[in-house]
């Protein structure tokens, strides 16, 4: 009998863009190796993970000797690779819309949350190191739109003008997801699907980050909607992964509205 | 079921939408509209919010029994799974996380840069109303001053060139299209790179192989039959404000 190829699965936190396949793969049930990468440590630029993918960026998976990029494509390949359960719809519409949500997150929504998050969390956390040490970390990133990132978190310098466009877009998307999620019980369909696990991972710290726009009273569909996610045992065992605060308990998902 | 595609003319996601529904020969009542001229905007065509935000900018709105649609590249798959034509994607997982992969790379990279450049050969005349998105409707404003920035024009034309160079690359083992069988993928990027050979002419200038493809895709039948139903001289030069440049560079 042909061995089964393995699956390996390089990610830093269970959330953005790692947590996306990560989730994906617990489930669907699939084993894999997880590979955990220190992304403040810089782990993402080093020889032994570019020898894997090249442009050093995170997530990436093996599946034998096939090498896969791009979280949200990784999604849709272990969802059509392995059995288990379905994560797209099967009415034809609604796997559209899984697709124009995940794309709406990825281009649109997650860059917003991202600036604001490298702004206040990744920025700081490496900013203290030695300014040389930190240089040379950057020269070694692949991908020059991902060195003029790092720069800008690092020293600060997203502008109070760019700031005001992501707070403006993380309160659009607050108010569309809302809207969605009091359409259906899902964000793209009547069953939980990729759009579902995208979405949680971009936005399950939505009540922690931005209380004044969602909680109980302003957005109490994507209150339930995390809450359902959160409980799901996947969810859980994708957190265990987890090293750092990040993955730490959301109490305010655990268990009803206040 | 009852499909209606309202296009632009066959350029961009139009080309994509048309081409992939003739490929597939699936059937739909097509309505044309002047994307340029903003009338997706307008009360012709139904509204939704995926249309009003999809960040593909100005393209054209499949609605099927009621539901209106945006995005080409996921337009085309949904056609894909309807029509009774040729698949326009391969049937292997892997196959298929190949060509998401190259679409999102055209879409995030080359569509914006295209967008951008075409616009600014071409503007709007001017901006139309009812534009719900806020930074669409900032773009539209822009376009119709004519409002462009050097670097952004500079980076646009390294955009093409970077496209064309890994299309040159890609079909080296002597391909015809850019997944093994012809897909989603040729559509999308010969869609939104058939105007530039005209605005970026250096990017294609030594690219034999990209010159054949792009000889090849516009010859297919579905191809022609969408450029046939061009209402101007060249279509390749009609543009409307596009997808975004990404913020983060």
């Amino acid at each position: 009998m042909a061995e089964t190829p393995s699956v390996t699965l390089y990610h830093w936190e269970p959330n953005a863009n790692s947590g996306k396949p990560m989730l994906t793969l617990f489930e669907k049930g699939v084993a894999f190796d997880s590979h955990y990468l220190d992304l403040l440590n810089f782990d993402q630029h080093k020889p032994d993970y570019l020898a894997i993918n090249p442009l050093g960026t995170i997530p990436a998976m093996t599946h034998g000797d096939l090498v896969l990029t791009e979280s949200t494509a990784i999604m849709e390949y272990v969802d059509e690779a392995f059995p288990g359960p379905r994560l797209m719809p099967d009415s034809l519409v609604d796997a559209w819309r899984v697709r124009w949500w995940m794309k709406f997150m990825d281009q649109w929504l997650a860059p917003s949350f991202s600036m604001i998050g490298w702004s206040v969390f990744v920025g700081p956390s490496v900013r203290s190191r030695d300014p040389a040490e930190l240089d040379a970390a950057i020269e070694r990133i692949p991908l020059p739109e991902r060195r003029i990132a790092w720069r800008k978190a690092i020293s600060g310098a997203f502008s109070a003008e760019e700031m005001a466009e992501s707070q403006r877009r993380v309160a659009v998307g607050i108010g569309l997801l809302e809207q969605a999620l009091g359409q259906r019980e899902w964000l793209a369909s009547d069953s939980y699907s990729l759009a579902d696990i995208n979405g949680f991972n971009l936005a399950y710290a939505l009540p922690l980050s931005q209380p004044h726009l969602s909680n109980d009273e302003l957005t109490p569909n994507i209150m339930r909607w995390l809450r359902a996610i959160y409980a799901r045992p996947a969810t859980k065992s994708c957190w265990a992964l987890g090293r750092t605060d990040m993955a730490r308990r959301v109490t305010i998902l655990e268990g009803e509205p206040a | 079921m009852t499909i209606t595609l309202y296009h632009g003319e066959p350029n961009g996601p139009s080309l994509t939408v048309l081409a992939a529904l003739f490929e597939k020969g699936a059937d739909a009542s097509l309505e044309r509209i002047d994307l340029a001229a903003g009338e997706r905007h307008g009360a012709h065509v139904p509204h939704a919010m995926e249309v009003n935000h999809s960040i593909e900018g100005e393209g054209p709105v499949l609605v099927v029994d009621g539901i209106p649609m945006a995005d080409s590249v996921f337009l085309a798959c949904y056609l894909d799974d309807v029509g009774p034509g040729p698949a326009l994607r391969p049937s292997e997982p892997y196959d298929r996380w190949r060509m998401m992969t190259w679409c999102r790379y055209i879409v995030e990279r080359v569509a914006p840069a295209a967008a951008y450049l075409g616009v600014a050969a071409n503007p709007p005349a001017r901006v139309p109303q009812g534009v719900a998105s806020v930074d669409l409707a900032e773009r539209w404003s822009d376009d119709v001053a004519g409002k462009i920035d050097d670097a952004r024009r500079a980076d646009s034309r390294d955009k093409i060139v970077q496209a064309v160079e890994r299309i040159e690359r890609e079909l080296s083992d002597g391909r015809d299209w850019l997944i093994d069988a012809f897909s989603i993928a040729d559509l999308e990027s010969y869609a939104w790179l058939a105007g530039m050979t005209e605005l970026v002419p250096e990017a294609f200038a030594d690219h034999p192989r990209t010159a054949a493809w792009l000889a090849r895709v516009k010859a297919r039948p579905a191809v022609t039959r969408a450029l046939a139903m061009a209402t101007s001289a060249a279509p390749e030069r009609v543009w409307a404000p596009g997808p975004e440049i990404n913020r983060w560079g």
